[in-house]
This record gives structure tokens, sequence and C-alpha cells, in this order.
């Protein structure tokens, strides 16, 4: 099975390193940037787009909700998990308006978030494998 | 609930004891009382005081008037009794001689003659220039009488014409004389006509020219002796010690008769040396006076009655109305206070939450990861302490987390789903949450709901959470063994679910801060409370549209009672919830 891969975007670089690496230590592909603007150049690259994005909300430069809008533009299959400190639920709802996957509260229980990312993976696998059984558009 | 509202406004609110503002607005209805009493009073005092002076003047002016033409008309018609009886006197005088009347036929003629033009003659005599009755006609034979040294007789050789005071005469009964005196043309000398008239006559004269209004007339001669008989001054021939007017017109002065007061007109009647005397009383004895009196005495003790009673309904009307408006405005205030130290508590929580969240996620995830590597590598040294440690760490974190996540609620919008709740219903699912909680603590729960309780209009889930957090707090105040009591009644279109439990009680302090964040006396045990629940309850509460309020006494327990209007679909325009689950207080 392909090893999942997951993008940790978070101003915090103590706390989003400690968790990529808790995230390896579980079998999964974790990398992390410092902000919205690093994971888009990533994005643009098309080095490695990852299957899952966990975001921060609160970010210097561009937000997470501006984040999320600009990612889903650029790799729609891409899911993205909402990771912040901000218990405001408008901010959930507004993110679910915009595609996002599912909205979690720091500090998290490492088992739930797994099963979040284990969740999103899988569907953006289906998502993937639903467009590539789609037939082509005619030229 | 009346007076769970005032024992927020006195005890919870404004800080003001009862005793105090009840003084405050004792001390209100007194001044209204007065100010109401004197602006009533006043123009009704100055109504009567004028009114009583108004028409005792006019009364005063009416008798004096009175008195004055009574007096006045008596003084003419005497005056013209005596007049014409003098000039039918001169008449005789000058038509005859002495001569002629010296003969009795002649003279007893005359005297039929004059008797039958004027009642009361006595009799009729002649006297000569040196007193002797040389002639008489009449019934009492005083011929040869000698009046050399009378008074009356002097005075008419002196004066030609003369009406003499009252005296007692030879016949000892009270008369009068009219005496004129002329020149004989032969001997020179003077002789005297004399004609006597019973005092009787006057008596009759002055009793039939008086009137109603008047209390006595008579007449006063020269020396203050009585002339007739008065009703209050005894007989004739009585001294009349009182001052008599000038010599002519009608005086009218005020006087005191023993203890009364009366009005007195005196005047002259010329040509006599009497003064004619009217009294009568004044107008306060009067019926008219009297009468007048009483009435405006009913008029106003009625008025003063009626009006105090209406003052004083009044006053408590309005004492009660401006208390009633302070009351509501002070809870209106105080709530407005609370909820906008709630909202301001709910900001500053969320901020702290956020702020404590990251680095707290920092802590677990560092935690997390000496946790994940101690498991994963079995040679570290102490690798078991370490194991112990981090999990206590991690312990903490998770406890720092449920109360950042609270604060959170506490400060989050929830959106609300409006729907048609049974009360009783939401009550009975919150106590099955419970039932093994009381059962383990020997706790009764009583439940008294009225069956006709009618559906509210609002949020099931919010509303669980509401009586979730009170029971709860009831179980934890009453400890082991207590009894908690529910009864839910429908009062004046409002729904009320009471909870009333027999624990400890509170003081009137904690009662006041009962509903404040962060508010808590579970200070220790296994129970420990963040002081949130409460506060979240109160804001629930409001935000369903409700009201909520507590009674506590030391010793006895406490209530508290949850009430929402029927028929209202709560405005959800504002207030703080919280859906994270049940706080302890």
């Amino acid at each position: 099975m392909e090893t999942t891969s997951v993008l940790i975007v978070d101003d915090e670089q103590e706390f989003a390193s400690t968790l990529a690496e808790r995230l390896e230590l579980r079998g999964l592909a974790a990398t992390s940037v410092a902000s919205g603007e690093e994971a888009l150049d990533r994005l643009r690259g098309h080095l490695e787009v990852p299957d899952v994005v966990i975001l921060d909300l609160k970010m210097p430069g561009i937000d997470g909700l501006e984040a999320l809008v600009a990612i889903k533009s650029l790799e729609p299959q891409v899911e993205v998990i909402l990771l912040t400190g901000h218990g405001s639920s408008e901010a959930g709802i507004a993110g679910m308006q915009r595609g996002l996957f599912d909205y979690l509260m720091k500090p998290v229980d490492i088992a739930e978030l797994v099963d979040k990312i284990g969740e999103a993976a899988a569907r953006r696998r289906r998502s993937l494998a639903a467009e590539a059984d789609a037939p082509a558009a005619p030229r | 609930m009346e007076w769970l509202s005032r024992n927020r406004l006195f005890s919870l609110e404004s800080g003001a004891g009862p005793s105090t503002a009840m003084a405050r607005y004792r001390r209100l209805r007194r001044l209204l009382l007065a100010a109401m009493a004197l602006i009533a009073l006043i123009p009704v005092s100055i109504t009567a005081g004028l009114s009583y002076h108004q028409y005792k003047a006019l009364l005063t002016r009416e008798a004096q008037d009175q008195i004055y033409w009574t007096a006045e008309s008596a003084q003419r018609t005497l005056e013209a009794f005596l007049g014409r009886l003098q000039a039918l006197v001169l008449f005789v005088a000058n038509e005859h001689t002495l001569d002629d009347l010296s003969q009795p036929q002649v003279l007893e003629r005359v005297f039929g003659n004059l008797k039958k033009e004027h009642v009361g003659l006595v009799d009729l005599s002649v006297i000569d220039g040196r007193g002797i009755q040389v002639a008489y006609a009449g019934p009492y034979g005083l011929a040869g009488k000698d009046y050399r040294d009378s008074p009356w007789f002097q005075t008419a050789l002196a004066r030609r014409i003369h009406v003499s005071d009252v005296f007692m005469g030879f016949r000892n009964v009270p008369h009068f004389v009219i005496a004129v005196s002329k020149r004989d043309p032969g001997d020179h000398d003077y002789w005297v006509l004399r004609v006597s008239i019973d005092n009787e006559t006057l008596e009759q004269f002055l009793s039939a020219v008086t009137s109603q209004a008047t209390d006595d007339i008579f007449l006063v001669g020269s020396t203050g002796v009585l002339q007739t008989t008065s009703r209050y001054y005894g007989p004739t021939g009585g001294q009349f010690d009182v001052l008599c007017p000038g010599k002519t017109g009608i005086t009218v002065t005020r006087e005191t008769r023993g203890v009364r007061g009366v009005l007195r007109a005196a005047g002259p009647i010329r040509g006599t040396p009497w003064v004619l005397v009217l009294e009568q009383q004044a107008f306060a004895g009067r019926l008219s006076w009297i009468a007048f009196r009483n009435q405006l005495l009913v008029i106003v003790a009625s008025s003063i009655v009626v009006g105090g009673l209406l003052i004083l309904r009044l006053a408590h009307l309005l004492a009660s109305r401006i208390r009633q408006a302070d009351e509501s405005r002070e809870l209106a205030m105080a709530e407005a206070e609370h909820s906008g130290k709630l909202a301001s508590i709910g900001r500053l929580a969320a901020g702290v939450a956020h702020e404590i969240n990251n680095p707290l996620a920092i802590i677990s995830e560092k935690a997390g990861l000496l946790k994940d590597i101690l498991e994963r590598d079995t040679e570290v040294r102490y690798r078991d302490k370490f194991l112990t440690q981090v999990a206590g760490l991690l312990n903490a974190v998770n406890r720092c987390r449920v109360i950042t996540h609270r604060l959170l609620g506490f400060a989050r919008r929830i959106e609300v789903r409006v729907e048609t709740v049974q009360l009783n219903e939401v009550v009975k699912e919150v106590l099955s949450f419970l039932d093994k909680e009381a059962l383990y603590r020997g706790i009764t729960i009583d439940l008294d709901l009225d069956p006709d309780l009618p559906g509210i209009e609002s949020d099931q889930g919010q509303l669980q959470q509401i009586f979730l957090n009170i029971i709860n707090n009831a179980i934890d105040a009453v400890g082991q063994s207590g009894h908690i009591v529910v009864e839910s009644n429908l009062r004046q279109g409002t729904v009320e679910v009471a909870i009333t439990d027999d624990g400890p009680g509170m003081t009137p302090e904690v009662q006041k801060n009962i509903f404040e964040p962060f508010f808590t006396t579970k200070t220790g045990g296994d129970r420990k409370g963040t002081g949130l629940g409460l506060a979240i309850t109160y804001g629930l509460v409001k935000k369903l549209g409700g009201k909520i309020a507590v009674k506590s006494a030391i010793g006895i327990g406490t209530t508290f009672v949850v009430s929402f209007p029927v028929g209202v679909v709560p405005d959800m325009g504002g207030g703080n919830g919280d859906n994270l689950g049940l706080d302890r207080g």
C-alpha cells in the first residue's frame, strides 16, 4: 500500500516539526512548512503533491482559509484538515464551504489525527480513481 | 416569583440592603403624601377660609344695614308720633286762654277731643305760673296738686314745650308728660298745659315697630335711666350704663352682651331727652350663619376625608409604581451588566484559550514524541520512569485541553434549533442520565410535574444542558442521602421548573456571585469546579428568552427557578452558550 504523504503548514515550527516526526513514526510521509506561501510554492512546483495538508488557521501572511482556497484551486483532490488553536465554529463552517475535509482543535490526540488523515487519504484516492475512470474530454 | 426578583434586586444586584431600600420608599411615600396633601388641602383651605370670611363679612354688613334701617324707621315713627302729640297740645294751648281751659267743662271737652285723636292719653291739666294745678281732666282727681318743684314744670316754663323723662308722679305709675307753657295776655303770667301719657303706650308703640331680627328695643332717658322695659337690661326705671351716641343719626356698634356679640343701633329721638336703642344678636348666632358654617364644615371635612383617603391610596400607588420601576430598571441594568460581563469574559476566554492552545499543542507533541520514542526503544535507562512522567505530562495537557475547549465553548455562539419542546420530557431525559449517580449517593429525586404543562418554543439540546447543570449542582450540593424535588408549573403564561435541594444552602455573598463566570465553591475533592457551569447556564437561559433565579438559606437548602414564556419564539440575536458538556460548578 502506498504511503500517505502529509504536508503540515503551521507557523509554530516546534509544533509542526514534532508532529511531522510523530506522523513519520506512524508510517506516514510528513513534512512541514512555516507558512501558506511556502505550501503553495511547493504545490506550484508539482514536485511533491501531498495526499493530505494539515493547515493552521492563523498564520502570518495568508491565513488558513485563504491558503485552503488556493490549495483547492491548484490541486482539487488534495484533502485539507484544519488544525487550529482557535475555537471558532464559524471558521470551521467557512472552511467546509470551501472544500475542507475536517476541522480539529489543538492540542489534538495523535491517534485521532492519524485516523482523520487515513480517512482523508482514502477519500483522495477515491477521487483520483474516479477521475482516472472518467472518459477523456473530447479534443 | 416576586420575592425572587426582590431578592435579586436587593441582595444580588444593587448591593443595598432591603431595609435601607424599604426605608427609602417609605420616606418617598411620606413625601408624596405630604406633597399631595398640601396640593389638595391648600385650595380647599383657601376656598373654605375665603368663603367663611366673605360670608361672615356679607352677613355682618347685612345685619348692620338691617338694624340701621330698623332703628332709623323706629326713630322716625316715634318722632312723628311725639311730634304730632306735641303739635296737638301746642295747638290746644294756642287756641284757648287760661281762663277757658281753667273751666272744667271746657278742659273735659278738649281732653275728650284729644283722646279721640290719640290713644294712651291719661289726663290733661292746666297749671298756673306758681305750679298749682288749676284745672284737671282725667280719671285721677289731681286738681290742686302743686308741681312747682317738678323738673318737667321748670323745664316747660323755660323751653315753651317739653317732653319729660318717664317718672312715677303722684299716681306712682310710670308715665311721661308733654307740657306747653304759654304767657297769659292778661296778667302776663305763664301757665302750662300738660298732657300725661302712660308708659304702656310707649311700650306698645316700640313693640309695634320692632322687627323679627331685633332682640331688644327700648328707650333710654337723659340720665341713662330706662324709659321702657328692656328684655335684657331690666324694667323701666333701671339704669342703662352704656354710653349713648351723638345728637343726630343712627350709630351702629358692635357690643358684647354677656358672652354673646350683639349689634347695637342707637339714635336720639328729636325733641325728647330719649335715645332709642335697638339690639340684635350678631350674625354668629343667626340661623343662616350657623347653617352656612355647618355646611362649610361638612364640605371641608368630607373633602379632607375623601381627599385624604384618595391621597393615601395615590401616594401608596405612586410609591409602589416608582419602586417597581426602580426594581425593573435595576434588574435590567444588572442583567445587562451581567450579559456584558459574560460577553467580555467570553471574548477574553476565547483569546486566552487560543493563545494557550498553541504552546499546549507543542508540549503535547513534544511529550507525545518522547512517549513514541520510549515505547519503541526498550533499551533506554529509566524507561519506565520516563514513560510514567510523560504520561503525567500528557494527562496534564489533556486536562488543560478540556479547560481551554470549554472556555472556547463558553465564548462560542451556538446555532439554536427552535422547536416545540415539552419541559417535562426534557427534565425526565436529564434525570435518566443522572439516575445512577443519585442511586450511588443515596439521593432521592422526587418529581412533581404539571401534566398539563404546555410546550414552549425552544432548543431541546440547550434546555437539557441547562437542567443537567442545575440538577448536577443540586446533586453535588446535597452530597449523600439528600433529597431533591423537581417541580413544574404554569404561572401566568410562563412555564416554571423549580429544582429544590436540601443541601447546606448558600450565604447571601455566594448567591450574589453564583452566576458570575469562574466563581466556584467546589475547590476540593473529586468534583472540582471551573466556575463556568452556572454562568453558561445563565447565558443559555437568557438566550432562550427565559429567566433564572435563585433563593437559598443556610441550613435549609437552595431553589433554582427557571422560567420560559409560552408561545414566544426566542430571539437568538445574542448570548453565549456551550455545548461542550457538563460543568460541575
